[in-house]
């Protein structure tokens, strides 16, 4: 009897571990809804033809590359010029991010990249684009006709984007499947696998949720060849379908900020093309690789980098489970998701 | 139960027991001087910057101090970020340490449970008034940043993070947000700090206990290779309040935070209970 008592006033904590177990497996065992069955090109054709729409959501990337992570935001004392751009790359796709999407009407998004006490925003409104960086307070400020805009770079961090870019790749070295349908940000969707035919890359598949109803790209994942997990995934994390309110696409430059005009794009694309070359594209597919006649010595000069880097022959190797980049002795840089040896065969033809 | 059937009267005594207990809390000059500690971060921090020469730039300084200048109320919201990982929980951890281990050392715990109250009772207006603290403790933080920041600073138009801007009263709306969610952040920590509390008779060692632990936690929290268990980490949210600061404002921390919280309340709650039902109260 005495003993009985005392178990029962113990029962509530031994519940409370059960209740919170139970209903974080029942919200994560939540299934998809039925989809009707459609072959991997019916998919393509979904995400290709899919209609503009306004919507607003949540996104998250994750990556582990296989690298160490660089401290966000750290600054690099003497990083200038392309040093500063391959930290500045790395950082991006080393770190995790998360951020929301706003898309109105045609010609108006909004992109907000968060930081633990900080922001980064894209606005674009017709012609207007509006940068914003909250740790720096710092405002751009460009018009651009909306027909000859590309992506900004902040905003090849949507997985819309993103699985846009993708696609765009797919050609005849490419095998499609599609998988069981899988739930992203609560819409089920059509799991479209991409598989290289081709031994000679790093990538071993690349998955791209695209909505049952809508054909729009909800996530992208990349695995890299023999591995169970992604290497680098994007996706939705909420999505709501309704119009964002439209006073978010008017944005007034903060008091205090720092505005900086950007002139008209033209003359914009003929300093960038002077400081960064072209590169030139050696093979195809998969197994493509740019060569860029930059400047490697600079970039393994810098202390990080040149940590983050091993030395092999012909030249320095930084090596991810994705992608490898070869900074050769003669200061080209090589870059694909090849294995180091098609680099090195590319760095000697 | 038989202190829950005890209707009408015993419910009048539980509510003569909470004030009597607020009443207690309230009158210690132990209270009143972390209160006090806790109001001189944002008046210290508003002096200093009110007096140096040069305002701080953008990214200087702790989040937000740069907006201080422009708008007093971000005084208030500085010092909730300068506040949360360490002092404000500090103070909840002598409170919430000292709620049954304070009364079993000064030799008071049994006369408590000589009321008809229960134990049951006794362990929720603990509870109830270490909440009452946890309360009083951030409202302290925001009221304060709140005078000292108009004092010497003026209101005016913010700057969210988004770089919208909003007027005073959209301000005023969105720092009390983020003192609730300071606020819920704590009372997972005041439910451990309750069961601690239940564990020992010595009132300082359950003190420090709690003190560590949130030490820890936020160790913990820091460490890359523990991903999996930082969602579950009473720490984890606890600088989130950024997510209120965006515009439109991001609910799911805030959200997710009380769930959390609410989860370590029930299970540190229910393990007090265990713990307080079965134990032989000898002092």
């Amino acid at each position: 009897m005495f003993m009985a008592r005392t178990w029962s006033r113990w029962l509530p904590a031994a519940a409370v571990p059960l209740v919170v177990a139970g209903s974080v497996a029942f919200a994560a065992q939540a299934g998809a809804d039925e989809l009707p069955e459609r072959t991997p090109e019916d998919v393509l054709t979904l995400l290709a033809d899919r209609d503009h729409q306004p919507f607003s959501g949540e996104f998250e990337q994750t990556s582990d590359l296989g690298l160490p992570q660089l401290p966000g935001g750290m600054d690099l004392p003497d990083a200038d010029g392309d040093a500063a751009a391959v930290t500045a790359a790395l950082e991006a796709l080393t770190s995790d991010h998360s951020g929301r999407v706003f898309v109105g009407e045609q010609d108006q998004a909004r992109l907000q990249v968060f930081e633990s006490f900080g922001e980064r925003d894209v606005i674009v409104n017709g012609d207007e684009v509006w940068v914003y960086d909250s740790d720096e307070n710092a405002v751009t400020h460009a018009t651009v006709p909306a027909d000859d805009r590309t992506a900004t770079p902040d905003q090849r961090f949507t997985p819309d984007e993103v699985a846009d870019q993708v696609i765009e790749a797919v050609g005849p070295s490419t095998e499609l499947s599609v998988r069981e349908d899988v739930e992203v940000a609560g819409r089920a969707a059509y799991d479209l696998v991409l598989t290289p035919r081709t031994d000679a890359t790093l990538v071993g598949e690349v998955a791209i949720a695209v909505d049952g109803e809508t054909g729009q790209p909800l996530r992208v994942s990349v695995t890299a060849r023999g591995a169970d997990a992604p290497a680098f995934q994007i996706g939705y994390t909420s999505l709501d379908r309704g119009a964002p309110d439209a006073d978010l696409f008017e944005f007034t430059p903060p008091a205090g900020a720092e505005v900086e005009e950007i002139a008209a794009p033209a003359e914009d694309q003929g300093r960038d093309a002077a400081e960064h070359p072209e590169p030139t594209v050696v093979g195809s597919g998969w197994e493509s690789v740019a060569i860029l006649d930059a400047d490697g010595g600079g970039i393994t000069s810098e202390p990080l980098l040149a940590q983050l880097t091993t030395a092999v022959d012909g030249g320095r190797l930084l090596g991810t489970d994705l992608v490898n980049v070869l900074i050769a002795d003669d200061g080209r840089v090589l870059v694909g998701a090849v294995p180091l040896e098609r680099l090195q065969a590319a760095a000697a033809e | 139960m038989p202190a829950d059937s005890d209707t009408a009267r015993a419910r009048t005594h539980g509510g003569a027991l909470l004030a009597s207990e607020l009443r207690v809390l309230f009158r210690r000059w132990r209270t009143w001087a972390m209160l006090a500690a806790l109001a001189s971060i944002p008046v210290l921090m508003a002096v200093v910057v009110r007096l140096s020469s040069e305002p701080p730039g953008p990214g200087e300084g702790p989040p937000f101090l740069d907006q201080v200048t422009n708008n007093g109320m971000f005084v208030a919201i500085t010092a909730l970020v300068l506040t949360t990982p360490l002092f404000l929980p500090l103070t909840v951890a002598v409170v919430s340490g000292d709620t049954i281990a304070g009364e079993a050392s000064l030799g008071t715990l049994r006369y408590l449970l000589v009321a008809p109250a229960g134990r049951v009772r006794l362990l929720l207006v603990k509870y109830l008034s270490t909440v009452a603290f946890c309360l009083a403790a951030s409202g302290t933080v925001l009221l304060t940043g709140w005078v000292i920041g108009a004092v010497l600073f003026g209101t005016g138009e913010a700057t969210l993070l988004s770089g919208d801007t909003i007027g005073v009263g959209d301000a005023v709306v969105r720092s009390l947000l983020v003192g609730a969610h300071v606020t819920i952040c704590m009372l997972g920590l005041a439910a451990v700090g309750l069961f601690i509390s239940t564990l020992t008779d010595a009132g300082v060692g359950a003190m420090a206990a709690v003190a560590v632990l949130t030490i820890v936690a936020q160790v913990l929290g820091q460490l890359d290779q523990l991903a999996w268990l930082h969602p579950w980490l009473f720490t984890h949210h606890w600088l989130a309040f950024a997510d209120l600061l965006r515009e439109p404002v991001v609910w799911t921390s805030f959200t997710e935070n009380a769930l959390l919280q609410a989860g370590y309340v029930a299970f540190f709650g229910a393990l007090a209970h265990g713990r307080f039902g079965t134990k032989d109260v000898l002092s």
